[in-house]
């Protein structure tokens, strides 16, 4: 166990199921109430980087709201690569075409890494992570 | 990427959404395990957890009808079979998944 637990968040601030970035100790964290159970993940996707609390938490996953990639916030565990983007059936302009193909060929090696956890405790109506 | 870990969220999501629409998992927990691990084997490849037992012919409009769990776009066929094509999910009511017969579309009278 971590002793060095920095006083976050009121109890009431995220209601069941919501998530809210917050900065720590230098740290970019996001903590999630996952049913009036609070974790703390990285805020950073371990994808591209993007704000997880931007995306969706449902039970204890959340996705990521850029390329939907998936995570475990107890475990901080990819569990899903970014889903295909639907770009519908119609020719895109070249110029479109050939920048997505670009960042599409790019997107191909780009690894989805596992995210950090932090302990989390709730004390006195307020939720307290150590970073 | 953990093929349990994924099979568990996959477990969870997919649970959500069969509940609804009157279907459960098999209560076959072999071929459940078996047909999970599958499905995440074809996420990894295609981005999209694909029925396993249907083919993809990469044409967008019908391999979005296979797209797992895909009972809303077979509804008909799957509720006179009492489970979906691979029997991963059957109908709530159902304990022994092998007793029920896997007929062609046609003699259930869907062609």
């Amino acid at each position: 166990m971590s002793n060095n637990f920095i006083r976050a968040i009121s109890v009431g601030e995220i209601a069941p199921g919501g998530m809210k970035a917050v900065e720590l100790d230098g740290h970019e964290i996001v903590i999630c109430n996952c049913g009036g159970t609070f974790y703390a993940i990285q805020r950073r996707c371990g994808h591209m980087n993007a704000p997880l609390e931007m995306g969706t938490l449902d039970g204890t996953y959340v996705t990521c709201g850029m390329h939907c990639a998936q995570f475990d916030v107890i475990t901080g565990q990819a569990l899903s690569g970014p889903v295909p983007a639907d770009m519908g059936n119609e020719a895109l302009p070249p110029r479109v075409a050939a920048m997505l193909q670009n960042v599409g060929m790019q997107m191909q090696h780009v690894r989805t890494e596992s995210i950090c956890t932090y302990e989390t405790k709730v004390e006195g109506g307020w939720v307290h992570v150590a970073p | 990427m953990d093929t349990e870990a994924r099979k568990k969220a996959l477990h969870y999501f997919f649970d959500k959404l069969v509940g609804p629409l009157g279907f459960k998992f098999t209560p076959d927990v072999e071929l459940k395990d078996f047909l999970l691990e599958q499905e995440v084997k074809l996420e990894a490849k295609h981005g999209v957890p694909f029925c396993p037992c249907q083919p993809i012919r990469n044409d967008r409009a019908r391999d979005m009808k296979i797209v797992c769990p895909c009972i809303p776009y077979h509804r008909e066929y799957f509720d006179a079979l009492k489970r979906c094509w691979c029997g991963l999910f059957v109908h709530k009511d159902v304990t022994d998944p092998d007793s029920l017969p896997q007929l062609p579309p046609k003699e259930v009278g869907l062609e």
